[in-house]
């Protein structure tokens, strides 16, 4: 099985591609100011968390497995998160150093139901469905408990500073700043460009790409989804791969929580529920399929900006978000009937 | 297989029995220890509350079994029910209300709404099954498309999830309503209602036995137990579900038969959705992150069916639901806060999996 680099798998997908464009156009007809810097942004703003969402997913449903958890660690992570940073901030501890202890607490927090889901699913055997399923519900359940199912206030001002910052400002006659606003007269207009979560995020999905395509652990990654049996043969260690596998998507699903406590300054169960049906129809415009063995991450990056300029798009045209839902059904239906009718479309790896 | 066996031999038959039916025995388990945690847990209207709120759970989970059988998954049911609801209550009320000039009495009004669900959940249901049965589309995907669909609708329709009210009254009368009802204070007994002459005094003391749900749980319980064990569709079902290409050389309409799995998946989830609006008298769309449809496949695991196909029974599906109905109720009774729900169900879940791979041969 030979599987073609990203960007030859990223213009396999022609249909997908043609898509994007021809919403980008009618919502730039019909939406008022959604062609301009600014709607840009709002468009990967709303993608960030989704982007880290359908890449943990990404990961699992290459090794032909599916994670039902992924939006429940999100909520999880950003409710423990900003527990811990209001349990410090209120015992006195600098704004600073009290949330980068919260962000790697969190993260080595989030690591738990991964690697509950890896040991169910390698160990065990457990099918991913019911495995993630089950981790889902406890930690949705802990989350509960935690916040005794509310919000989690108190998490300091600085938060919102990093969280809602952006990685260029440009103000007349200051000329470029990063990170930092520049400090000008009231009423002067400063231009933000690219937020800094979004470059925190556009790391770490490189980095995944990078992981899935070119590192050996990736290639075991599609050989496990492709044939479980041959890959056990091939002497691939599968139950640690999948143990990784879990808790790679974990580690992914608590960042979007982190990012998502650092954007809102708040804590709430829910956070991520929402995702789990745009993370998984993401994956699958993508180009991915669900029996395992194919899939990039950059295809998934692609199907979630889909979903994106979609959300967006019909926002700024005034249409009722709910209708969103109809559109993201019948986008899906009509991805794998595409899938069905013309395989060579997408699965350029066969 | 070979080495299943093996090892259940070695295990010795009493505790191969107990591993087969552990669902069963939990649940009495669970129910002895809630008689002695639960406040007013062991009493006729507790156990009749049970039953009542089993009722929906139950049809969901029945859907699921037929899907999960024939080696399937139904990600839609919960919304299906949801957009049944809000079709059959915005009909009813549009109908019942005066503002198309039409007042049409609540029997007909009523009897139209429940066609209306019943047509909706039927469209949602030939979604599914010809996108899996005609065009291959995994189930999964087929049904997340279909619950996305429906789910915008419902929204659409109730505007946004708006509860759809004024509804003739009649419908909580019947949804809510107890089969038998004795008032103690005038020694009268009737069927179908409060005794005549029950004082609004009295109306609390009045003993009430078996909640008009229970009889459509029990006929649904009885009907498609008939379908599923002696029926040529019900074997069939287990045929797809254990092997399709076997199923296809033995002569079986698999296209024919799967589309039709698939629309009474949905058909039981509309019935759901239509119970669901005698039940609370008011058309409340089912809100994303309720989770219904992932409880009905709990329960259809946690009784012991098989994701792989092939394996299931309805009896079992009754015991995961009241496994899971049992344990909030109980939960709740005991004192304990109602979020540890998910975290029970989720490790029972896992306990019913590992469980289930010790004993293959569980049911």
């Amino acid at each position: 099985m030979t599987r073609k680099s990203g960007l030859a798998g990223f213009l396999g997908q022609r249909w997908a591609v043609l898509f994007l464009l021809l919403e980008v156009i009618v919502f730039s007809v019909i939406g008022e100011g959604f062609f301009s810097l600014n709607g840009v942004q709002i468009v990967l703003f709303y993608g960030t968390s989704l982007f880290l969402l359908a890449t943990a997913e990404t990961f699992v449903i290459v090794t032909g497995g599916i994670d039902l958890s992924v939006g429940f660690i999100m909520g999880f992570s950003a409710v423990v998160s900003a527990k811990l940073v209001a349990a410090m901030a209120v015992g006195g501890m600098d704004p600073l150093p009290a949330i980068l202890i919260a962000l790697v607490a969190t993260l080595l927090i989030g690591l738990l139901p991964g690697l509950l889901s890896g040991f169910l699913v390698g160990w065990l055997k457990v099918t991913p469905f019911l495995a993630t399923f089950a981790t889902g519900g406890i930690v949705y359940g802990v989350s509960l408990l935690l916040t005794g199912g509310g919000e989690t206030k108190g998490v300091p001002d600085l938060a919102n500073v990093i969280g809602n910052s952006y990685f260029m400002y440009w103000a007349p006659g200051h000329g470029l700043s990063f990170f930092t606003r520049p400090e000008v007269v009231r009423g002067t207009r400063v231009l933000e460009i690219i937020p800094s979560m979004l470059v925190v995020t556009a790391v770490v999905v490189i980095a995944a790409a990078w992981v899935l395509n070119r590192t050996r652990f990736g290639r075991h990654a599609y050989a496990i989804g492709g044939n479980e049996d041959a890959a056990v043969r091939a002497g691939i260690n599968i139950r640690r791969h999948y143990m990784v596998i879990y808790t790679a998507s974990a580690l992914f699903s608590t960042l979007a929580g982190l990012i998502y406590m650092l954007e809102y300054i708040t804590g709430k169960p829910d956070a991520g529920t929402s995702y789990l049906l745009d993370s998984i129809v993401g994956v699958v415009i993508g180009g991915a399929s669900l029996y395992g063995g194919a899939g990039t991450v950059w295809g998934t990056i692609l199907g979630c900006l889909i979903l994106s300029v979609l959300e967006t798009g019909l926002r700024m045209a005034g249409v009722p978000t709910f209708d969103k839902f109809i559109a993201v059904g019948l986008i899906l239906i009509l991805a794998v009937l595409i899938d069905q009718f013309f395989p060579e479309l997408i699965h350029k790896e066969d | 297989m070979a080495e299943h066996a093996l090892a259940r031999e070695s295990r010795g038959p009493a505790l191969s029995v107990f591993g087969r039916n552990w669902a069963i025995f939990f649940l009495l388990l669970m129910f002895v220890v809630f008689v002695f945690s639960g406040r007013n847990f062991l009493t006729v209207a507790n156990l009749q509350t049970v039953l009542y709120s089993a009722c929906t759970s139950l049809l969901l989970a029945y859907a699921e079994t037929f899907v999960i059988i024939a080696r399937g998954i139904d990600l839609s049911v919960g919304y299906v029910m949801g957009f049944s609801t809000i079709v059959c209550a915005g009909v009813i009320r549009d109908l019942y209300a005066t503002q198309f000039g039409v007042h049409w009495p609540a029997g007909a009004a009523i009897a139209v709404g429940i066609v209306a669900g019943l047509a909706a959940s039927l469209a949602c249901g030939l979604a599914s099954g010809l996108l899996v049965a005609r065009f291959r589309v995994p189930p999964f995907i087929a049904t997340l498309g279909v619950l996305g669909v429906a789910y915008g609708f419902t929204l659409h329709a109730s505007d946004g999830g708006f509860p759809i009210a004024f509804l003739p009254n009649v419908m909580t009368g019947i949804g809510n309503g107890y089969v038998y009802y004795y008032n103690p204070a005038l020694h009268a007994h009737s069927f179908f209602g409060p005794p005549a002459g029950t004082t609004a005094q009295q109306i609390k003391d009045l003993v009430r036995l078996f909640p008009n749900s229970l009889i459509l749980t029990l006929v649904c319980l009885v009907v498609l137990w008939h379908l599923l064990k002696n029926t040529r569709f019900g074997q069939h079902t287990y045929a797809i579900g254990g092997s399709l290409d076997a199923a296809v050389r033995a002569g079986i309409d698999t296209r024919r038969h799967l589309l039709q799995v698939y629309v009474l998946s949905a058909l039981l989830s509309g019935i759901a959705g239509i119970v669901w609006v005698f039940q609370t008298g008011q058309g409340n769309f089912v809100p994303m992150g309720s989770n219904l449809e992932l409880f009905a496949i709990a329960a259809v695991i946690i009784g012991g069916a098989s994701l792989n196909g092939g394996k299931g029974r309805i009896i079992s599906t009754l015991v995961g639901v009241f496994i899971l109905g049992i344990l909030a109720n109980g939960l709740a009774l005991s004192g304990v806060e109602t979020f540890w729900r998910y975290i029970a169900t989720g490790v029972i879940l896992i306990v019913a999996i590992v469980v289930d791979q010790l004993f293959p041969d569980l049911f």
